[in-house]
């Protein structure tokens, strides 16, 4: 009965600590800045999320902006997002204003990497527009180290593996 | 027009931004408490003025992994974003002494956020700001419009700060606070204007555009940045905040964010790259923001605070003042025409407070059946019927004209009068002003020197708005042009306050259809003395009743005649013992017995007895009182006999006629004593008539025949100079 015991014991354990250490090395840590261009006004929403090859969002990876009042102007994420709420806490921040930038640290899962899955930036400003694709490319081995342009509010991005 | 321009202007933008300015105050009440709920958080750092950039960069390298940004607060706050040794990042309030963590930076708390965004926006967002931004000019426009009343009311800007004339509490406070609160105000005002202007991008675009030449890109050495000297010689004091590069790449630098200028600092060889001074607009906006908000600094935000709470007290005391001025002008509507009318009021008025005294004349004058033209004084023109013209009128500033008053000299002197016409002026004021009466003294010097003006009373100048003070002139002027007039029931102040009073003795009904009646007073600390008056108001919404009183051992004493359609005294008739009634003690200072004369001579009929009971009891002994007085029978006395035994008067100081039994009026026991009454008018003594303005009438005559042939001048010599005392109705 005693050995039952300690192997069950010895196996959850085992399993815990695996379990524990493979997450970690399943996420690619990257250092992300986004440069703001010279606009006006309010400071501007930002959510990075995850694209799937086929086009559905996948996982928000990061949210700039803790009003969570604002959420639902970013109108196609919203759809995505606003339906469960998951807490977003530790993966938001503040909202950047005209030229400034913004450097964060964004966990990618290592299995969407060359898999065919985007990475996007979506962007609003209160009483302004909304860009769905301000940024948006494939994430490979080679974008991960890159500068992209924006087409809205985000004048590039940044990106650099830890 | 009565307001002027000035004062118009100053109402109007204060009325037009009213609601927006009230929610603006509130919130920026609460908003002025979050520096100060800052101020207690531990982040502040200690001396950071003594703190180099380099040293924070050593501090915290020990701590992270990497630092992507430092920025300083403007309560000396540091907050890092730096990445952990675990490979997360993180906005963290640091010791930059030591690294340490000391905090995480909250989000803002509810309160604060609705507040700021009603304040800024009234949740209307863009519309809303644009409102918010137009209110804080229009607050601008309020605070110059207010420096000039100001400047104009103290009679001179250099007077700007000398002793302000206090009408009443909410006017005082609004010059005495408004001359200090005017500058927090409108830096208030302009910062807010800035912000919003900023915030539509209405001002100069300003970018710093650094240009950095591809020379000095070239990576030569590379030196910790530790160890850059322009790391070592900036402080935290001087920052706002610093951008690390973002990567080891060439092209990425240090960017230095200070109070006046923007740096790119080469991150491998620490040298300048660009070097770029913010432009006045941005030093401007940084400025506004600080001054708007108190951020960093607790004893401006209690300043901002107060102002806020000043601006509330403003708004208030504003339209109080208002409504009092829209009171005083909303009386006059002439019933008769300027050329129907035999009497003309002319008003000179800076608020409206004027026509509270020409109504009180007017309404007197009508009350006698006389016709009556109130017209401001700018409106001076020919009166066809006129037989007097009689001008009340205040001082503004520094001697100068009320506004309504401003044209009045220069049509004076192109307007020909068509008849003769009797005058007087009254000059409200203040003894406060050094020119007391100022612009009265003018007007009166005017008609003076004009031939068709007569004079019937000299100059009157008022003090401090006193009713009494006026009443008493209305009575020497309604005298001097041969008009009795009745002021007890015409002026009526209007916050009186009333007392409570027990009925401890009552007289039966004598043959005069009078009765006394003695009261004591609730609080025996009322202030009252004999001479003053007793208003009584049987039913709210009534017209009051006035007694004259007379004090006997703290209590009232008065003496009531019962009319059969009187109200009031049927009111009092039907009170009894015990009973409480309440009424108003109203001081009538200028019927008061001198206290250091040597004779007085008293004249009454009637109930007009009652003051002269407690003067005659409470007199000094060596004061000599002769006193006249008619009644109908001898068994009229009965009543009084409890306060003075008549018999026991010395021979020669009493004189009592009586009407029905003897056909004799006090007028006739003067017109035998005249040598005794000019006797003590010529030593200075003092004459007090009370009683019936019928009386009143022969009492005059009599005396002023007497006065004339004896002593060859007007009666009036000794109204005016208080020798002659008068309470008649």
């Amino acid at each position: 009965m005693k050995t039952i015991f300690r192997i069950v014991l010895l196996t959850v354990s085992a399993v815990f600590t695996l379990v524990s250490f493979t997450s970690e090395p399943n996420t690619t840590s990257l250092k992300c800045m986004i440069q703001m261009v010279n606009y006006t006004g309010e400071g501007a929403y930002v959510v990075i999320s995850l694209i799937k090859p086929e086009g559905e969002y996948n996982q928000t990876l990061y949210v700039q902006g803790k009003d969570s009042e604002w959420y639902s102007d970013i109108t196609e994420w919203w759809k995505f997002y606003g339906k469960r709420r998951l807490d977003i806490d530790a993966i938001s921040g503040a909202t950047i204003a005209g030229g400034e930038r913004t450097v964060s640290i964004i966990k990618i899962p290592k299995d969407r990497i060359d898999a065919g899955y985007k990475i996007r930036f979506e962007t609003a400003v209160e009483d302004q527009e909304y860009y769905k694709k301000d940024v948006e490319f494939e994430l490979t081995s080679e974008t991960l180290a890159s500068k992209v342009k924006g087409k809205g509010f985000i004048r590039y991005v940044r990106m650099l593996p830890q | 027009m009565i307001i002027s321009l000035w004062r118009y202007s100053h109402l109007l933008l204060a009325i037009s931004s009213a609601i927006f300015l009230l929610i603006a105050s509130v919130t920026g009440i609460i908003l002025a408490l979050e520096p100060m709920s800052d101020v207690i958080k531990p982040y502040a750092i200690d001396n950071i003025e003594d703190i180099t950039i380099s040293e924070t960069i050593t501090a915290l390298q020990k701590e992270y992994d990497e630092i992507i940004e430092i920025t300083v607060e403007e309560n000396d706050f540091v907050i890092a974003s730096v990445v952990t040794k675990e490979g997360n990042d993180e906005r963290i309030y640091v010791n930059p002494r030591t690294g340490e963590k000391l905090g995480v930076p909250e989000r803002k708390s509810g309160v604060f956020k609705f507040a700021t965004n009603l304040h800024r926006s009234l949740f209307l967002k863009g519309i809303g700001r644009f409102f918010v931004g137009l209110i804080s000019l229009l607050l601008i426009f309020i605070v110059i419009t207010g420096i000039l009343l100001i400047g104009k009311r103290q009679g001179g800007i250099l007077k700007f700060f000398s002793k302000v004339n206090k009408e009443y509490v909410n006017q005082f406070y609004h010059v005495v606070i408004g001359r200090w609160f005017f500058v927090p105000i409108i830096i208030i005002a302009f910062t807010g204007v800035y912000l919003s202007l900023e915030k539509f991008a209405l001002l100069p675009k300003y970018e710093v555009p650094h240009r950095i030449s591809a020379q000095t890109e070239q990576k030569k050495e590379t030196i910790a940045s530790i160890s850059f000297p322009i790391f070592k010689k900036i402080t935290l004091t001087n920052v706002k905040s610093i951008e690390f590069p973002f990567s080891d790449d060439v092209e990425d630098y240090f960017t230095l964010e200070l109070i006046n200028k923007e740096l790119i600092v080469h991150q491998f060889s620490g040298n300048i790259l660009s070097e770029q001074q913010y432009p006045f607009v941005k030093l401007v906006s940084y400025y506004s923001l600080l001054l708007h908000t108190g951020k960093g600094n607790v004893f401006w935000s209690v300043v901002l605070l107060v102002t806020c709470v000043a601006i509330l007290f403003f708004m208030y005391s504003g339209f109080y003042m208002t409504v009092q001025r829209r009171k005083g002008s909303n009386l006059i509507y002439n019933i008769e025409d300027k050329d129907a009318s035999e009497y003309i009021i002319l008003v000179g008025s800076e608020n409206g407070s004027t026509y509270t005294f020409a109504n009180y004349l007017r309404s007197a004058l009508l009350s006698v059946g006389k016709t009556v033209f109130v017209a401001e004084l700018n409106a001076y023109t020919t009166y066809q019927e006129a037989k007097h013209i009689i001008a009340i009128t205040a001082t503004y500033g520094d001697g100068e004209a009320p506004t309504n008053a401003k044209r009045f000299n220069r049509l004076f002197s192109t307007i020909e009068p068509v008849n003769r016409l009797q005058f007087s002026v009254v000059g409200l004021g203040s003894l406060a002003y050094p020119e007391f009466c100022k612009f009265a003294e003018d007007i009166d010097e005017m008609f003076r020197r004009h031939s068709k003006f007569i004079s019937s009373l000299s100059l009157e100048k008022i003090n401090n708005k006193s009713t009494d003070d006026f009443k008493n002139w209305i009575q020497k002027w309604g005298v001097s042009v041969g008009v009795s007039l009745d002021t007890k029931t015409v002026i009526e102040d209007e916050n009186w306050k009333r007392d409570v009073f027990k009925i401890i003795d009552k007289t039966y009904i004598n043959t005069d259809n009078t009765f006394l009646l003695r009261l004591k007073p609730r609080d025996t600390s009322i202030d009252f003395r004999s001479g003053d008056l007793l208003a009584i108001r049987p039913e709210e919404n009534m017209v009051e009743r006035l007694y004259s009183i007379a004090r006997i051992d703290g209590d009232v004493i008065l003496s009531v005649k019962k009319h059969d359609l009187g109200v009031c005294s049927t009111y009092l008739s039907k009170v009894g013992k015990g009973d409480i009634i309440k009424a108003a003690i109203k001081h009538n200072v200028n019927f008061y017995f001198p206290s250091n004369t040597k004779d007085a001579i008293l004249i009454a009929n009637g109930t007009g007895i009652a003051p002269f009971l407690g003067m005659m009891k409470n007199k000094n002994r060596s004061t000599r009182v002769t006193l006249f007085w008619g009644v109908r029978t001898k068994k009229s006395i009965d009543i009084y006999n409890d306060f003075i035994n008549f018999s026991l008067m010395k021979e020669g100081t009493r004189h009592i006629a009586y009407s029905r039994e003897n056909n004799i009026y006090v007028q006739d026991l003067i017109r035998n004593e005249t040598d005794s009454v000019i006797n003590v008018l010529n030593r200075g003594g003092v004459v007090m008539i009370c009683g019936s303005n019928d009386m009143l009438k022969g009492v005059i005559s009599v005396l002023e025949k007497a006065v004339k042939n004896q002593l060859n001048v007007s009666l009036n010599t000794f109204i005016e100079n208080e020798q002659i005392k008068i309470d008649c109705y």
